[in-house]
């Protein structure tokens, strides 16, 4: 075993800290506060690299490992870009530009991978419909063949970068008799006749990232636009659960950290009876939880990002446990900052209440804590 | 970066818990009389010094990792028995390091062999009445006489105190930190009764008085400065305990689980009901975020002992607390038959509790790592 991280990444994580601080971080307040998508922040990070950053050069990427990846997720979060940017960042990379990537032709590859990783286009990711959730199977959304042409008709909810998004990765039936089976993968642009999303969702956090439903109505797309081959849909929607658990876990990590240098900085300078909070046993212990949190979290991401940079197999019980610890566990300590701020923690200037109300989103995107434990107690 | 132990460490650890899954067959390792402790210890040292489990983080050994493969074989141990794990581990580990550490090299041809070949049980006087030990200068005093030291003072909760051969005895001598070594029998060294406990019942503590006890001057190992000395025993003593946690959490969970796939209620075994396999998900849950934060301490304290500190004691709260909450879920599934006394989840259930006593408390534990986080402790 080695838990060191290389040079160049750690010189990475600093670049991408200070790069964050200085670019982005200084509109979060106020677009979180508005409930608006930061679309200068977006490109600044597809600028930067970030948006593409494990795919091959030639596509326009960096051609990174999965750890440093990782961990530009992780520093995103520690320099405080609000939940709501890097949600749209990992919808976005993951789960739309890297299931292009992955399954796609050449030919798709070229043709929206460089633009995506640049940031150019704005990538999302239609799975979940109003009755099927963890429940992918009940998808009634379908695709029928008709010539050279599918066509689209059904709907897609909860989708981050819905109403934004230039490109989608949609799943939908080919042979809607076959269950998981007759799922299949497909591209769609925006304005492609048929294809609309809905308005904004109003959500408790991660605000700035626009969350919509998807509509098909008769929406034809070209055949060339089935990803990989008919029905390999669900394991394709699978494979997104190694960034899920990983990557898109990455930035509460780093928000842990974030939450910990605010809290050390209040409780050095409030003052209280005489004396800074700091000087509390139970300020101190509210500062250990989260250290503790966010120390234990963070071997659990790393694992399964060293796991997949060593092309192992997802070891789904191992993930179903990275997902539910961050999820869960990362409810107590963000509580603890507010708490820790008192009346300025539940004000928005101080930033306590929107980590708050962004980390209630871990127990529930991606699958709930409860479909984890139906998958641990399966596994077991 | 890498997330796995070698094949050399896994096959070291299936090794390991056949030897002594096979050791452990019908003996009563975790519920014994002193006679008994002592004769298991005894016997299961010995065994264990034909593996190379005893040198670990003592001594290298080719192909391991030092105190990282030794969290592993730690687990394998006190999954086997907690007892007979504090036992070994405060014997071979703690007393061990100490020479290691402090000792000179005729000292540590002295006692390190004896320790490490199984032959010799060390026990550790750090303990005293003042609670609060890393603030508190120790009371135990050593005063110089010509070639011989004469100790005075009084020890509590001296693990193996009834049946080891020698004696680390942490104190002062004049304005100095100094580690007196005493052999059992000396005059002046008083051994008190086994006390009672409520877990951990093959192992034997009690307390321990020295009084005008006169040893050679040889026998004294002098550890840089005392804040070091008690921080670097504390550490090691919390490394032990996070090693019991994990063996703990192991016996426990995998216990549950049989259980729960093999009770049947309502026509189907009670694993498949969600509240049962909800609650061997949050256990397997703490159990596996345990483990590697373990390892990543374990890694952090030989490749950076100063950020170390802090982590060992995060990790320290963090598997001892889950061992406890494990301990806890799995007597709950269990039911009647996990609050039986003998049965191994009621055994690491009553066990669980020392880890969060013992070494630095979690509580003390939580306010050294806030001081850290804000900058009041280096």
């Amino acid at each position: 075993m080695d838990f060191a991280f290389t040079k160049e990444q750690l010189m990475f994580k600093k670049e991408i800290i200070r790069f964050a601080k200085k670019e982005i971080v200084p509109r979060v307040q106020e677009h979180d506060l508005h409930k608006q998508f930061d679309f200068e922040s977006f490109r600044k990070l597809g600028e930067f690299g970030i948006l593409g950053l494990h795919f091959p050069e030639e596509l326009g990427g960096g051609g990174a490992d999965v750890i440093t990846t990782v961990m530009a997720g992780e520093a995103l979060g520690e320099a405080g870009v609000d939940g709501g940017l890097t949600l749209a960042y990992g919808a976005h990379t993951f789960l739309c530009s890297d299931t292009i990537y992955s399954h796609g032709t050449p030919e798709q590859r070229k043709k929206y991978i460089p633009k995506l990783a640049s940031g150019e286009w704005i990538g999302c990711m239609g799975l979940t419909e109003p009755n099927a959730g963890s429940d992918v199977a009940s998808m009634t959304t379908t695709a029928e063949k008709k010539g050279d042409k599918y066509v689209l008709n059904g709907s897609k909810i909860f989708i981050t970068n819905g109403p934004i998004a230039d490109v989608a990765v949609v799943y939908a039936k080919t042979q809607p008799e076959k269950k998981h089976a007759g799922i299949s993968a497909f591209i769609v642009e925006k304005d492609t006749p048929g294809y609309k999303s809905g308005a904004n969702l109003i959500k408790m956090g991660v605000s700035t990232s626009q969350t919509s439903e998807l509509f098909f109505n008769n929406c034809e797309i070209p055949a060339s636009h089935l990803l990989g081959k008919e029905g390999d849909g669900f394991n394709m929607s699978l494979q997104t659960v190694e960034w899920d658990r990983s990557a898109l876990l990455a930035p509460f990590v780093g928000a842990a950290t974030f939450m910990l240098t605010r809290c050390v900085e209040y409780a050095k300078t409030r003052e209280q009876f005489g004396r800074t909070i700091g000087q509390f046993q139970a300020v101190k212990r509210k500062i250990a939880n989260i250290r503790i949190f966010g120390e234990a979290a963070r071997n659990l991401v790393y694992r399964i990002a060293w796991c997949k940079d060593q092309k192992k197999p997802l070891n789904h019980l191992e993930a179903a446990v990275a997902k539910l610890f961050v999820g869960d566990w990362s409810l107590g300590p963000s509580n603890d900052a507010v708490v820790l701020h008192g009346g300025y923690g539940y004000c928005h200037e101080y930033d306590m209440e929107r980590i708050f109300r962004d980390s209630r989103l871990a127990p529930i995107g991606g699958g709930t804590s409860d479909i984890q434990k139906m998958i641990i107690s399966k596994l077991i | 970066m890498n997330y796995d132990f070698s094949e050399k460490e896994f096959s070291f650890f299936i090794e390991l818990h056949q030897l002594l899954a096979k050791y452990a067959e019908g003996k009563k390792l975790d519920d014994c009389d002193l006679a008994g402790s002592e004769n298991n210890l005894r016997q299961a040292t010995a065994m264990l010094a034909g593996t190379p489990y005893l040198k670990l983080a003592i001594e290298p050994v080719d192909g391991f990792n030092g105190l990282l493969t030794l969290t592993g074989a730690w687990e394998v141990l006190a999954s086997i028995s907690p007892s007979l794990y504090i036992s070994v581990e405060t014997s071979a580990r703690i007393f061990g390091r100490i020479i290691s550490a402090w000792g000179d090299d005729v000292q540590k041809k002295k006692w390190l062999p004896e320790i490490l070949s199984g032959k010799v049980i060390g026990a550790v006087g750090l303990s005293e009445e003042s609670l609060n030990i890393d603030n508190a200068p120790l009371a135990t005093l050593g005063v110089l006489n010509g070639d011989k030291v004469e100790i005075s003072g009084r020890k509590q909760y001296v693990v193996n105190g009834p049946m080891a051969d020698w004696f680390a005895v942490v104190g002062n001598m004049g304005d100095k930190p100094a580690i007196f070594m005493v052999e059992k029998g000396n005059p002046g060294l008083i051994i008190g009764a086994r006390s009672a406990t409520i877990g951990y019942g093959g192992a034997a503590i009690s307390p321990l008085e020295l009084k005008n006890c006169v040893i050679p001057a040889a026998n004294v190992l002098f550890p840089a400065d005392a804040k070091s000395m008690t921080a670097t025993l504390r550490l090691w003593e919390n490394q032990i305990l996070m090693g019991a946690s994990l063996g703990l959490m192991k016996t426990a969970f995998e216990s549950a689980r049989t259980y729960a796939k093999t009770h049947k209620t309502g026509g189907k075994p009670i694993i498949a009901f969600q509240e049962i396999g909800f609650k061997l998900s949050e256990m397997l849950t703490l159990f596996q975020t345990s483990q590697l934060f373990a390892y990543r301490t374990a890694w952090t304290s030989e490749k950076d002992p100063k950020e170390a500190e802090s982590l060992t004691l995060c990790a320290k709260v963090f598997c001892t607390e889950s061992a406890e909450q494990v301990a806890c879920e799995a007597m709950k599934i269990l039911g009647g038959a996990g609050y039986l006394s003998g049965n191994a989840v009621e055994q690491a259930f009553r066990c669980a509790k020392y880890g969060q006593i013992a070494g630095t408390s979690t509580e003390i534990a939580r306010v050294k790592i806030g001081d850290t986080a804000l900058g009041l402790r280096n």
